[in-house]
């Protein structure tokens, strides 16, 4: 009870200080100004703000910018009494400290019940942005400055371009004005004031691939469909065309003609109809006898009648329509620019069409790479245990959620993301290379040259595994970061680029081929496991233990299994259903590869990878019908060369 | 059995004291349906938590009818056919008075036709495609009207996208919304090549592409949205896509439909912020009520804990259970069922919902961007919407209306007058 009594003490003197404070401020111009566009100011619609920001970019005030970037960055609030605006800052859940925009100067700690946020959306935040570029593009700030050059790219508007040419002289960061010059001139392309100078910005871009210019060279070459009696002289007509061609369909061609007053409009045969029921007297319709409307031919007639007399509108017949779409001709005529600018874009963007196919096609085939090396790491510990020994591991993938969980526990107690990869990599691999000869030891080394029971054993273990990952962390997927010298992209232009988590994986990859060559080619181990596969018998009788041999090969190829875990969670997620997503693929791709051979698995890799993205380019709206077809072509391809792309041939391939 | 005996004659007797004019059999039983185990576990079991509190909240007041309230809990363990078992159990062997249960659209048409054949009482709190009424079931999520269209406005008026890109998983509701969208957006001038529809399976992974599409479509210059309906976990490959290619929110805006507070829980948001979500909660609504209820939410299950949308559509379907049974003065389904229509219960959000006579509410639509924090900002909130069973903007479907309380029909064709068909096994 004595609580609440302090408490609504304590909210009556702050609301008198409040009220004092915001009587001081009523009558300062800026909140004047804020006053005259209260009202679309608290709408807060894209639609009606305009005026409001409008009025405070040009009002030469100098607490405009404040306003305007408090406004920006939801720091904004309305008084819902006195409508009065003020910025704060929250302090909890429920106060707020006010500042008066006249003068900067703090009111008060406050109650946010009698005060409303004011929360633009990002629509409206955008035209903020535009509006403040005039007050940012010289900021001694970098950072606001490379804001502005942001909003200016969002939403163009022709007062920028004196602003940033302004601006350009002053310029000391070499980053921010080599996009500040770009920016200038393609600026200058949509807005320059003389033709020749917008034909000269276009032709200093020979040779760009960028989206932002591709955007505005659109933008001049905009068309709008029109018709005459006779092709005009003009030289801003883009190209004649042909009604009822893909460019312009019958029926938008004669709407073009209607609107021109070039023809009556044109009914569809049902409101035809419904006209004439509608117009039924005494079993006749215009004198015409309801039971000799049989035909098109016959209504139109009846039609033309009712218009004469007046009773419907008058309308065209469809031999008329044919007759005025033949005696008109339809072109396109450049709307967006003057005739010069126009052409000169055309021109600009049919080079860049050429260039862009193929650009776009490197894009593709980076992101095949990609692709391909992920295939490959899931696949390279399948292809030993699968390849080499002839195991058909089903828990291969889960294997992998394995790594991938154990980089997400170690990221839960080493924060820093860079160190936290460098201990999950060969963490990871341990975990697995456990967890592979426990189960080596414990199932599969009874059920050797028992494909079957193998394939069910394993299968069973896998379900088990991530029924028990689901029990230990949940089934929501669990973040794995990447440190974040790996965020972002390689950016070759703006049509090819690859993210550098991606490349970080293809490298990944290539190590451990290496690793796995070189632990083949160049160790007693390799030497050894090569002896056991050919020929156990033999290799025992030389003093090599298969057993153990066996056992450390199929631990090897877990431990990469985890490994690939890791580097897949970085860039995709860490669930217990995620080596479900990878199982087939690895196996997918060491079969079409061919067994036991690891350059085949890379191969495979890469085919598995480009047939997948070039099916999901032919056929980019559904990617799960891409993955059916190229399972489909793989089961085709399997049936030509079931031994893969690079079949074992003599001793080795009848271990 | 002697056991058995007393237990009912003492129920009997405290009935008798506490209501002597109601045949009310005590303790009323409340069903919950929601998967413990399985891939839906972590999502439904929220949701059984939230019932428990909300009954024990309940008997704390004073129960229901004089009745202590007791909640029976089964586990359908995300098995869409065992969905259909256990309410059959539900409603024969425990003989409960309601269900609350379900989450995805395929187990809800798993108990369709049991929970109609007993003739028993379902309330879904789950956001759907719509094209289904039935008598028994109270929908109480959104329906496409409520949550996707509200959202393509938002992107058409306030965002001003000239482009769309339609992402979704390949399945039911994704199908259906982006079905219900495109004749939406095509009934709002936005031409048919300039929308770009992809469907991906559960759990896809590589976006690369995808996003690379995307980009690409705002080469002509025209501002691109992307409406995201992909579901569970591949939205977390696609979120870190999207910031490895560095399109910030204010380029490329991306509003997801089955993206709430527990799902951001597993991202680390610091890229998605200004990113969009639209429902009718969220956790960040600034009432009194709310204020309320997460406090009481993170008392019971931990201070980490979130809230979200399908739990304010179940807090306000079962108090308006509650204020139906009240007033029916009975648990009786038909009874409750017609009590039901017209019934109002203040939102978390602020405003009141009303259940309408086709079994879905009025509520409001609230557009939220992502914060740093996981929470949603809410910058668009709209007033209440009336849910509407059969969309608009199909052609077959816009014909159709339900009305339980005028017409007796879930499914009655306006243009012939008729009613299609009373069971909802389309």
């Amino acid at each position: 009870m004595f609580a609440r009594i302090v408490r609504a003490l304590a909210a009556a003197i702050v609301s008198l200080s409040a009220g004092t404070a915001t009587a001081q401020d009523s009558e300062a111009p800026i909140q004047l100004l804020l006053q005259d566009h209260g009202e679309i100011i608290a709408k807060s619609s894209r639609r009606t703000i305009g005026p409001a920001i409008d009025a405070l970019a040009t009002s030469g005030l100098p607490e405009a910018q404040n306003v305007l970037e408090r406004w920006q960055a939801k720091e904004m609030w309305l008084n819902k009494e006195t409508g009065l605006f003020v910025f704060a800052e929250e302090i909890d859940r429920s106060t707020i400290r006010v500042f008066d925009f006249a003068d900067g100067s703090e009111i008060g700690a406050v109650p946010d019940d009698d005060w409303k946020q004011l929360k633009p959306n990002s629509g409206i935040r955008g035209l903020i942005g535009a509006a403040l570029v005039q007050f940012q593009l010289s900021d001694p700030d970098p950072a606001n400055r490379a804001t502005a050059l942001d909003a200016i790219e969002r939403d163009a508007e022709e007062s920028h371009l004196a602003a940033l040419r302004a601006s350009i002289d002053g310029e000391t960061d070499p980053a921010i004005l080599a996009r500040k010059t770009r920016i200038e001139r393609l600026l200058t392309i949509e807005f320059g004031e003389t033709d020749q100078e917008r034909v000269a910005a276009i032709e200093e871009f020979q040779g760009d691939l960028g989206v932002d210019l591709r955007a505005v060279l659109s933008r001049m070459v905009t068309t709008r469909a029109e018709v005459a009696l006779d092709a005009p002289e003009r030289d801003d007509i883009a190209r004649l065309v042909e009604p009822g061609s893909d460019a312009l369909d019958r029926d938008s061609a004669y709407a073009l003609l209607v609107a021109a007053d070039l023809a009556a409009p044109q009914i569809t045969r049902d409101e035809k109809r419904d006209a004439l029921v509608a117009n039924i007297q005494d079993g006749e319709v215009a004198g015409v006898e309801v039971a000799t409307l049989d035909t098109e031919a016959a209504r139109d007639l009846a039609y033309a009648a009712l218009a004469e007399a007046g009773v419907v509108e008058p309308v065209a017949a469809e031999t008329a329509v044919a007759e005025a779409l033949d005696s008109h001709v339809f072109y396109e005529r450049y709307v967006g620019a003057p005739a010069a600018v126009a052409i000169a874009a055309q021109l600009a963007l049919d080079g860049i069409e050429a260039r862009l196919a193929l650009n776009q096609a490197a894009d593709l085939l980076l992101d095949a790479l990609s692709l391909a090396s992920i295939y490959f790491l899931a696949a390279i510990g399948l292809a030993i245990t699968f390849g080499v020994m002839g195991v058909i591991n089903m828990a291969h993938g889960e294997f992998i959620m394995m790594g991938a969980y154990t980089g997400y526990v170690v990221q839960l107690f080493v924060p820093d993301y860079t160190l936290s990869i460098m201990i999950a990599l060969p963490l990871a691999f341990a975990v697995t290379f456990g967890a592979g000869v426990a189960m080596e030891r414990l199932v599969i080394r009874w059920l050797y040259h028992r494909p079957l029971e193998t394939l069910l054993a394993t299968f069973g273990i896998s379900i088990a595994l991530q029924q028990l990952a689901k029990n230990i962390f949940g089934t929501q997927a669990r973040p794995l970061t990447s440190p974040g010298w790996l965020d972002g992209s390689l950016v070759f232009n703006d049509v090819v680029s690859i993210s550098y988590i991606r490349i970080a994986i293809f490298v990944l990859a290539l190590l451990f081929l290496a690793l796995f060559l070189f632990v083949m080619n160049r160790t007693r181990l390799g030497l050894e496991v090569r002896a056991v596969t050919q020929n156990p018998r033999m290799a025992a009788s030389m003093g090599i233990n298969p057993d153990r041999i066996n056992m450390l090969t199929f631990g090897f190829g877990s431990g990469i299994a985890g490994i690939a875990g890791v580097a897949i969670g970085l860039y995709a997620k860490v669930t217990s259903e995620m080596g479900q997503d990878y199982i087939v693929q690895s196996f997918m791709t060491v079969v079409v590869g061919g067994v036991g051979n690891i350059w085949g698995t890379l191969l495979g890799a890469s085919l598995v990878g480009l047939l997948q993205k070039g099916i999901e380019w032919f056929n980019p709206s559904n990617t799960l019908a891409a993955q059916t077809y190229m399972i489909l072509f793989i089961i085709l391809f399997i049936q030509f060369r079931p031994r893969g792309i690079i079949a074992l041939r003599g001793r080795a391939a009848e271990a | 059995m002697p056991k058995t005996l007393t237990l009912s004659l003492s129920a009997a007797a405290l009935c008798i004291a506490a209501a002597p004019a109601m045949a009310q059999d005590c303790p009323i039983k409340v069903g919950v349906l929601h998967s413990l185990s399985g891939t839906m576990a972590i999502s439904e079991t929220t949701l059984k938590d939230t019932m428990e509190m909300l009954v024990e909240q309940q008997n704390g007041a004073g129960g229901v009818l004089g009745c202590e309230l007791e909640a029976v809990v089964v586990d359908p363990a995300s098995d869409w056919p065992l969905f259909a078992e256990k309410a059959r159990e539900l409603l024969t062997v425990h003989e409960v008075d309601v269900i609350f249960g379900n989450w995805t659209s395929v187990s809800r048409k798993s108990v369709l036709p049991v929970i109609e054949e007993l003739n028993g009482l379902l309330f879904y709190p789950v956001q759907y495609e719509g094209e289904e009424s039935s008598k028994n079931v109270f929908y109480t999520g959104a329906a496409p009207n409520q949550q996707a269209i509200p959202a393509t406005d938002y992107f058409l008026e306030e965002l001003e996208v000239e482009k769309f890109a339609l992402l979704g998983t390949d399945y039911v509701y994704p199908r259906t919304t982006n079905n219900i969208l495109e004749s939406y957006l095509q009934q709002n001038g936005i031409a048919e090549e300039d929308i770009f529809v992809n469907y991906t399976p559960f759990g896809h992974s590589d976006w690369s592409k995808i996003v690379a599409d995307v980009v690409a479509l705002g080469a002509d210059g025209k501002k691109v949205g992307v409406i995201s309906t992909i579901n569970g976990d591949a939205n977390v490959g696609f979120y870190k896509e999207l910031a490895a290619a560095g399109i910030s929110a204010d380029d490329i805006p991306v509003v997801a439909f089955s993206v709430g507070e527990e799902e951001l829980s597993g991202l680390d948001t610091t890229n998605l912020v200004g990113h969009l979500a639209a429902w009718n909660y969220f956790q960040s609504a600034d009432t009194e009520a709310n204020e309320g209820w997460i406090a009481a939410w993170k008392e019971r299950m931990g201070a980490e804990r979130v809230t979200n949308d399908p739990m304010e559509a179940h807090y306000i379907g079962f108090n308006m259970w509650v204020n139906a049974v009240t007033d029916a003065g009975s648990t009786d389904v038909d009874a409750v069922r017609t009590a039901m229509y017209g019934q109002e219960f203040p939102n978390l959000t602020g405003g009141t919902a009303v259940m309408l006579p086709n079994h879905h509410l009025a509520k409001p639509v609230l557009i939220g961007e992502i914060q740093e924090d996981g929470q949603f900002d809410i910058i668009s909130q709209t007033e209440e919407v009336p849910g509407d069973a059969w969309t608009d903007f199909l052609p077959e479907s816009a014909v159709l209306v339900s009305d339980w309380a005028e017409l007796g029909c879930g499914m009655y064709n306006t243009e012939t007058s008729t009613c299609v068909q009373i069971k909802s096994n389309y």
